[in-house]
């Protein structure tokens, strides 16, 4: 395994109420490739602020992000997120006036990676992958159900063909069933497409089927696997 | 999916939100274009008019600021002074660099005078009731006595134009016509040659060609002949009033006059333009100024202590006779005139001024100028209010479109591709909005800018005085004005409220800059905080 994503001394923190909140402390950490991660922590403990700034959304107050040993930032946040990484939301994040098929194709629209040239066919074929069959592929995204949005999200995660997906809650809208479904997808992207998936998770369920995992606690994070 | 993709799908698939900003963009654009095309008729209607306009300015006496600089003097003896020093009067020098401009085409600084026909010629003949009175030579009139007395009396058959520049208005602007020989040049006028041009019909009269030579009288002949004459007095002989020019070209001219003209009945044969002579106006004041040195000599020897003649600087010269009242200057074109006037106005001798002889035409266009600047005033009132509300509706709907903002920086979508896509959903919107509006807003500006027009016509009351402007069919070889009348019907006649290319141009433009930056800035505004922030201000 070789590393893929390495934090080093991440600092974060806000003012609230006047006091400065100290959310990540010091946090170094390296994240391998081709596995699955999952972060676990009480709520409040900065979970989803620690996926922010590792996945380019958020800036952290001190502290070197590194993919493939490129520093991020001097990559550029914006190239980092097109390129590199994908994000899967707890909320889905689709564009509502697009069909399923077309949040898909945005992703392959926006990255400058290499991609088979007919990008129709590669999305509905990811999107069948998932279990979006085509009649449902050529719907608007707010007439599927919360799980078939969130495995359009998931397929258009992979349409960029990035190497390392985050997916903050992904399965925090869905019933039991459902989570079993999409966790599977994560292991096998991790496994079988040699993606590596680091999804930050309150659910037990969700971290047992992962390959390593970590607790955010006190600002730092702790192998519990 | 690229941006002009999804900017397309958002347009088309939220269609309601569309509807209104398109008809927001339509009556927006239907209150620019009434404000452009109405001030535009306005401005076109002026410009028309003026180019109708001979594009003429005169050089001539500022007899206002002469008047204006006497009255403010309170020493009479400062006034005494100011006569002792000669009226203001035109110098053929201060005319000469006026024309070196290359918007001038040419100029008339004319010196006029009547001439006597020698024996043996013959002038056009119009057959009305002024000659059938004076075929006798004879002028009578009633004395004291009651009794009728005539006297041996000559009509003068000629008319003469004697121009200080070689070529005419009336040659450039094609009301004459040379049809054989030339037009007189500058070594002529400087070589003071005793040379004419005649009319074809005088010519015809005559049998002259050019090349021949003929004689004219600039004195009644029978009066230096005449014993009791002043003329006769004073010395003057048959050489002294003579003059033998060649003829030089023959011309036709488009002011015959005819019975239906006005005042036909008592148009004096020099009257008639078919006997009018043309002439270089140095050889004319050089023949002249020998008649006033004679003149000059009789009077001294007959007043040896006035103190007139006994100053050698009031001894006639070409330089104390040759003046002029006026000079007529020909531009090329007529919406040069005021910046012509504007440019040399500063550079003349005190009590002189350039005239553009405006004053009518810029009094019929007030309405029009009142309504240009009302339109102005609407077009700036609603291009500032349009700014104001596309960026606020645009703001309103980008607020609604923080989420998708979010989403597409989360998936590393740049940022100007983002406001391009915004841009477009807009401009798409727009374009047809402001499409539909041209339909729309011509007819709308059309109404608009007769109802405006019509009330300002009435309101200014220009209307009631517009018939004395009206100019007629008279012919008056006196007359020096060349600017053309203009009437209110001239200038109404021209105002056509249409929406040129221009305009349309315009309205893209200004409207998609102003969708533009009213996607811009609010976007701007959204994407000023990273992605995070931004979906969570919307989850």
């Amino acid at each position: 395994m070789a590393e893929i994503l390495k934090l080093e001394n991440i600092n974060y923190s806000y003012i609230d109420g006047g006091f400065e909140r100290q959310i990540l402390k010091d946090l170094s950490y390296t994240f391998e490739d081709h596995k699955f991660y999952t972060i676990l922590g009480p709520s409040g403990s900065g979970k989803t602020t620690l996926l922010s700034i590792i996945s380019g959304l958020d800036t952290p107050k001190s502290g070197k992000i590194y993919y493939d040993g490129e520093d991020i930032e001097k990559m550029g946040l914006g190239k980092y997120r097109r390129n590199k990484i994908s994000i899967v939301f707890q909320q889905y994040n689709l564009i509502n006036y697009l069909t399923a098929l077309e949040n898909v194709l945005v992703a392959m629209s926006e990255t400058d990676n290499k991609l088979p040239k007919n990008h129709k066919e590669v999305a509905y074929a990811l999107l069948e992958k998932f279990g979006i069959v085509k009649t449902k592929a050529d719907r608007m995204v707010n007439q599927l159900s919360g799980g078939e949005q969130q495995r359009v999200a998931i397929a258009r995660s992979l349409a960029s063909n990035v190497d390392l997906i985050f997916a903050d809650e992904p399965t925090g809208n869905l019933d039991t069933a459902t989570e079993k479904e999409i966790v599977g997808v994560f292991k096998e992207l991790a496994h079988e497409y040699g993606k590596t998936v680091i999804v930050v998770t309150h659910s037990d369920s969700v971290s047992e089927l992962s390959d390593q995992r970590l607790l955010l606690s006190d600002g730092i994070l702790k192998d519990i696997s | 999916m690229n941006f002009l993709q999804r900017a397309i799908k958002n347009v088309t698939r939220k269609l309601s939100k569309s509807v209104l900003l398109l008809l927001t963009f339509f009556v927006i654009g239907n209150f620019v274009i009434v404000g452009l095309g109405v001030s535009q008729a306005s401005e076109n209607a002026k410009t028309m008019t003026r180019q109708k306009m001979r594009a003429v300015v005169t050089y001539e006496v500022d007899y206002d600021a002469i008047n204006e600089y006497i009255n403010s003097l309170t020493d009479q003896d400062a006034i005494d002074e100011f006569y002792s020093n000669g009226y203001p009067s035109i110098k053929i020098s201060d005319v000469r660099p006026l024309l070196e401009d290359e918007r001038v085409l040419t100029a008339n600084a004319l010196v006029h005078s009547q001439l006597y026909a020698a024996s043996g010629n013959d002038f056009v003949h119009l057959g009305n009731q002024v000659e059938e009175e004076f075929v006798n030579n004879e002028m009578c009139y009633i004395d004291a006595d009651g009794n009728e007395v005539c006297e041996p009396y000559s009509q003068p058959s000629y008319f003469l134009k004697a121009n200080y520049f070689p070529n005419m208005i009336e040659f450039q602007d094609g009301s004459y016509k040379v049809v054989d020989g030339r037009f007189y040049t500058q070594e002529d006028i400087d070589n003071n040659a005793n040379v004419v041009l005649v009319s074809q019909a005088l010519a015809d009269v005559n049998g002259w060609q050019v090349g021949d030579v003929i004689d004219v009288f600039t004195l009644d002949p029978l009066s230096y002949n005449d014993p009791s004459s002043y003329m006769y007095g004073i010395g003057l002989t048959e050489e002294d009033v003579k003059m033998s020019l060649e003829i030089i070209g023959i011309y036709t001219h488009n002011q015959a006059i005819t019975p239906s003209s006005d005042n036909f009945d008592w148009t004096y044969p020099y009257e008639n333009p078919d006997n009018m002579l043309l002439m270089p106006a140095t050889s004319y004041m050089n023949f002249s100024l020998a008649q006033a040195q004679k003149s000059y000599d009789y009077y001294a020897q007959q007043y040896p202590d006035d103190p007139y003649y006994s100053d050698p600087a009031n001894y006639p010269s070409i330089e104390n006779t040759s003046y002029i009242s006026n000079a007529t200057i020909l531009l090329s074109d007529p919406l040069d005139v005021d910046g012509y006037v504007a440019d040399y106005s500063g550079d003349i001798p005190e009590f002189m001024m350039i005239n553009a002889n405006n004053e009518e035409f810029e009094r019929l266009s007030k309405p029009l100028d009142t309504i240009g600047l009302f339109a102005n005033f609407i077009v700036w009132l609603v291009v500032i209010n349009a700014v104001v509300i596309i960026t606020l509706v645009t703001a309103l709907t980008l607020k609604t479109r923080e989420y998708e903002i979010g989403v597409l920086l989360s998936i590393g979508a740049n940022k100007l591709k983002i406001i391009g896509q915004f841009f477009v959903e807009l401009a798409i919107v727009a374009v047809i909005g402001f499409t539909l509006s041209i339909f729309s807003g011509s007819l709308i500006a059309g109404k608009v800018g007769e109802v405006v027009l019509d009330y300002q016509i009435t309101e200014s009351g220009v209307d009631q005085e517009s018939d004395d402007f009206i100019g007629n069919d008279y012919i008056s070889i006196w007359d020096n004005d060349y600017t053309t009348d203009i009437t209110l019907d001239d200038l109404v006649g021209e105002y056509n409220v249409s929406i040129s290319p221009l305009i349309i141009a315009e309205i893209y433009i200004v409207g998609l800059g102003i969708v533009l930056v009213s996607t811009f800035i609010p976007s701007m505004m959204i994407m000023r905080f990273n992605p995070k922030k931004i979906l969570m201000n919307q989850n």
